[in-house]
């Protein structure tokens, strides 16, 4: 079952490329949001399933958005070149890709997720 | 054994007195103003008889000429100038201090004493002249008339003393001016550290000046009171030195960094007297090693976040029907691309690069000759990382656009980009760049949207949070970036 994501990502070639991941395994990508503002905007009124979260964007940390997210019950990924071991305490159970990784690897976290499925 | 019979006592003088007696015994003091020896008299014979049974250095000086008599101990102190000096007039024997003998014959002659305490005289004894020190006690002697008719003096040699104190008092002021000189802070405890003797805390601690037993307290955060004093306690009980780098509690109310060492001074028994320690602030350095923490953890997170804008990098150029030999020039030259915006982005320390510079460097190295390419604008405009690095290899798409198929791909066409700020309508700031070509070969839009297309389409609009227009006018390309100006500010 397509999933609508939101893909929250600082880096224009990366976020072409998650883009690209995300249309190849079958879902959409219903908005990109590249600063924190934009992020927080959209993680609060728009309408989707699941987000990617890019923990540094720009200089700042994307964890009020997961806060909001945590709020509306919409599951999140984060995608970071920290690894785990980037994640505040608080967040470090939430599930993570380590950025560069596969568009496999984006699936099985996917697919690990609590989501509802066809 | 006759000698010791009390009959032989007074047949025989001096009476014993070792090998001075003896030597007192053979001399012949007919050739000097006491004459004969039989015919001394008797106070003279007293005086000697007591002298030569001391211990003590003591010299007896005789008569206006202080004819010198002595015993075994003062010929020790003499040197080599026994035994010649027996029996000599005593401003010769003593030559170099005979204005202080004329003085002690003087004043002891007249009924006084004199006494004098580390007395220091050059004296030459063993060949040169050299300093030594001297307790000195002069007192008249009297003769059968109760006239004073010499003077005898008790000597007491105290030069090794005085040169051990001076050498103390050198050694402590050493160590004074060493305990200024350094930076450190200097502390003293008692034996079992219950006590704080004293603490120069330079001005970054306070300072203990009377012993005190609330020094933990003082210095100590609570929670580091355990560690330290284990650290103490295992030092006490080795008797070797304490060493620990703590946290402390700075004069200011802050919270510093102390590397700290104590050595024990031990008694003659091996016992603790007491502690003697130096601490090195090493909060700065502290500070460092953190930062350095931090930068590396940066570090590591923007080569990983490099390795991936390589992946997308790749994975765009290397996508859908491609010749493979192409593609790899335009990966590469993307690479270098990304390398030189890394430039910019580390020349600004990575808080921020000028947007003209940013678009020099991402497009004149594609320029066929520097007069076929204007960069200008009104007023620099500081860009953020990101928006640096994006906008880099936006241009760098567009140059080498350019020079394959737009302006630079024949002899004359050339590139004009022109950037502004101004107002819009609700009178907020804009930012417009125009990339205009001109001059190059007829122009088409290109069948096929290749990765530069979609970079600065899709990618550089949501980057910039304005919109990008790429408009193929007969003339050439025009592409407009439209956003907001405080790109630099947090959006």
């Amino acid at each position: 079952m397509p999933l609508r994501i939101l893909v929250v990502e600082d880096e224009m070639t990366i976020a072409l490329m998650i883009e690209d991941m995300l249309i190849q395994l079958g879902h959409e990508v219903v908005e990109l949001a590249m600063r924190l503002p934009r992020a927080e905007e959209l993680a609060r009124q728009a309408a989707f399933d699941l987000a990617l979260l890019d923990v540094n964007l720009d200089g700042r940390k994307s964890f009020p958005v997961a806060d909001v997210l945590s709020a509306r019950g919409i599951p999140f990924v984060f995608a970071t070149g920290y690894g785990a071991s980037g994640l505040e305490n608080g967040y470090s159970h939430c599930p993570v890709v380590t950025k560069p990784f596969m568009m496999e690897d984006l699936k099985t976290v996917i697919d690990s997720l609590p989501l509802p499925r066809a | 054994m006759a000698a010791d019979t009390p009959q032989n006592q007074t047949s025989q003088f001096p009476n014993g007195g070792g090998h001075t007696g003896e030597l007192i015994r053979s001399f012949d003091w007919s050739k000097t103003p006491l004459g004969p020896i039989s015919n001394w008299p008797e106070s003279l014979k007293t005086v000697t008889n007591m002298l030569l049974q001391s211990p003590v250095p003591i010299v007896l000086l005789w008569g206006e000429d202080g004819i010198m008599i002595y015993n075994d101990a003062y010929s020790g102190f003499a040197g080599s100038r026994h035994p010649q000096l027996l029996g000599s007039k005593v401003r010769e024997g003593w030559a170099e201090i005979a204005d202080f003998n004329d003085n002690v014959m003087r004043v002891g002659l007249s009924g006084r004493t004199l006494a004098y305490e580390n007395q220091e005289l050059t004296l030459i004894r063993h060949g040169k002249p050299a300093p030594v020190w001297m307790n000195l006690d002069y007192s008249p002697v009297m003769d059968e008339s109760g006239k004073p008719a010499g003077v005898i003096a008790i000597v007491v040699e105290t030069t090794k003393q005085v040169l051990a104190q001076r050498q103390l008092r050198e050694s402590e002021e050493r160590f004074r001016a060493l305990t200024s000189a350094t930076s450190d802070i200097i502390y003293q405890f008692s034996a079992d550290w219950k006590e704080m003797r004293a603490l120069d805390g330079r001005g970054l601690l306070s300072d203990t000046e009377r012993p005190t037993i609330n020094w933990q307290e003082t210095y100590l955060l609570p929670e580091d009171r355990p560690a330290v004093l284990a650290k103490v306690e295992e030092a006490i009980r080795t008797k070797s030195v304490f060493q620990l780098e703590h946290r402390v509690r700075q004069a200011d109310g802050g919270l510093g960094w102390m590397l700290s060492r104590a050595v024990p001074i031990m008694d003659e028994k091996g016992e603790i007297v007491e502690w003697f320690g130096a601490a090195t602030d090493t909060t700065e350095r502290r500070q460092y090693e953190e930062h350095l923490r931090l930068v590396v953890h940066e570090l590591n997170h923007r080569v990983k976040n490099n390795l991936a804008m390589t992946q997308a990098i790749a994975a765009q150029t290397f996508r859908g029907d491609i010749d493979l030999k192409e593609a790899q020039n335009r990966f590469a030259s993307r690479m270098v691309a990304l390398g030189q915006a890394n430039d910019l982005l580390t020349g600004e320390r990575w808080v921020g690069a000028s947007l003209g510079g940013a678009i020099e460097q991402a497009i004149k190295p594609h320029a066929p000759d520097d007069g076929r390419c204007t960069v200008e604008g009104d007023e620099d405009v500081k860009l953020s990382p990101k928006t640096a690095l994006a906008l880099t290899l936006a241009m760098h798409e567009l140059a080498t656009n350019a020079l394959k198929y737009g302006a630079w791909s024949n002899g004359e066409g050339r590139v004009d980009v022109r950037w502004s700020t101004g107002n819009d309508a609700e009178g907020k700031r804009r930012l417009r760049i125009e990339w205009r070509e001109s001059g190059g070969p007829d122009v088409r839009p290109p069948a096929r949207r290749g990765f530069g297309s979609v970079l600065i389409e899709r990618g550089l609009a949501r980057e910039m949070g304005g919109t990008v227009t790429m408009e193929y006018l007969p003339t050439g390309l025009v592409c407009t970036v439209e956003a907001p100006e405080n790109l630099y500010a947090e959006r």
